[in-house]
């Protein structure tokens, strides 16, 4: 018996189908073998695919979001990989590659709102308690600086090292217009031998 | 991946408390009875030992380095963990009007007097709490830069919503100062 899972928000729906795997002991209502998934985008006609497809769907979108969360986002997805989303004029570029020889990519272009209710709907799949799917995601963890440098304008952040570089030099250049000491041997210039 | 509490346990640096009190003051901003929606939900969401009433709540918000009255005091890891789940379940409620903003498909003036009456909501909040002389509270009423960073923090409450928004919005607050 076939089971279907949706999960839904305005933009988009996600829609999940498959049987329990019932050799590891899973109860009749839980999905634990997907055989289908499919994905309707507002405006877009639905598409297909396997479990690899939701995958990669999660292993490019959550991370995206991740990022675009903390003010960095950065492109998703390997070359080689069927899902791909990159930042593009203000929007977010989704790539679809089909598996099949001769089709070109599809390529979607989400505005803020519709790459919310996409992963809404893809926190909802992998949260999901009645799909016993072991889905692999990089864990969420706090971006590092090397990671969050782009956040900074380049101006600002080399404002405080080329300050410091300008006031040293400066200060170099005032010692050095300053009169060297003399020597101590040497007597100093009596006003008389003016005369 | 579980909606459970990861084991690290840091303290949230002091832009992370800064950021996290600036989304709660967006939620106050869309929604005119967000001070007391989060005083319900805290006490709904079982913090009543943490922030047994609405002033323990708003002095925790005190910490914010942004604030007229900061306080030094430092916030617990389990203060500010309530502190995202009460913006998540914020977020959440607002979902609806924070999708609104951010859609490209809505009738541009439309939504540019929404915009415009969020900001202006956001710019009394910010005047009425926050310190004028710090430089992010000036880049946050400048007109042009003002509109960037709200629409950002919105941008922010839209992701941090749903099931999986409490554990994305706490690593982002988390992450390293720049």
């Amino acid at each position: 018996m076939k089971l279907t899972s949706r999960y839904e928000q305005t933009s988009c729906r996600l829609v999940v189908e498959g049987l329990p795997d019932l050799s590891a002991g899973q109860d009749s209502g839980t999905i634990g073998i997907v055989t289908g998934f499919s994905m309707g985008l507002a405006g877009h006609t639905e598409l297909e695919g396997q479990r690899e497809h939701l995958q990669a769907l999660l292993a490019a979108v959550i991370p995206y979001a991740r990022h675009l969360l903390s003010g960095v986002p950065r492109a998703f997805g390997a070359a080689d990989a069927p899902v791909a989303i990159e930042p593009s004029q203000g929007r977010h570029q989704l790539e679809l590659r089909s598996s099949q020889p001769d089709t070109p990519a599809l390529q979607v272009q989400l505005d803020d709102a519709e790459l919310s209710d996409l992963v809404r709907c893809l926190d909802q799949v992998r949260l999901d308690q009645r799909l016993a799917i072991p889905f692999e995601l990089p864990e969420l963890h706090p971006l590092s600086r090397k990671e969050l440098r782009h956040r900074q304008p380049l101006l600002r952040r080399l404002a405080a090292p080329v300050a410091g570089v300008a006031a040293l030099l400066l200060s170099a250049a005032l010692v050095s217009l300053a009169p060297t000491p003399k020597p101590p041997g040497s007597a100093p210039a009596s006003p008389s031998s003016t005369k | 991946m579980a909606d459970a509490p990861a084991p690290l346990q840091t303290p949230l640096s002091r832009r992370g408390i800064e950021r996290l009190d600036l989304m709660l003051l967006c939620a106050e901003a869309l929604d005119l009875n967000g001070g007391e929606a989060m005083v319900w939900l805290s006490e709904e969401m079982g913090f009543r030992d943490l922030f047994p009433n609405r002033v323990e709540l708003w002095k925790r918000r005190c910490s914010n380095p942004l604030r007229r009255n900061t306080r030094r005091a430092a916030l617990k890891p389990e203060e500010t963990d309530a502190l995202i789940r009460i913006l998540n379940a914020l977020a959440e409620r607002l979902y609806p009007m924070l999708r609104t903003l951010l859609s490209s498909a809505e009738p541009p003036e439309l939504n540019q007097q929404r915009w415009d009456l969020f900001r202006s909501r956001l710019k009394e909040l910010v005047q009425e709490r926050l310190n004028p002389r710090r430089g992010g509270v000036q880049r946050l009423l400048d007109p042009q830069e003002g509109a960037e960073l709200s629409r950002e923090l919105v941008q922010a409450m839209a992701l941090s919503a749903g099931e999986g928004g409490f554990e994305r919005l706490r690593a982002s607050l988390l992450d390293a100062a720049v």
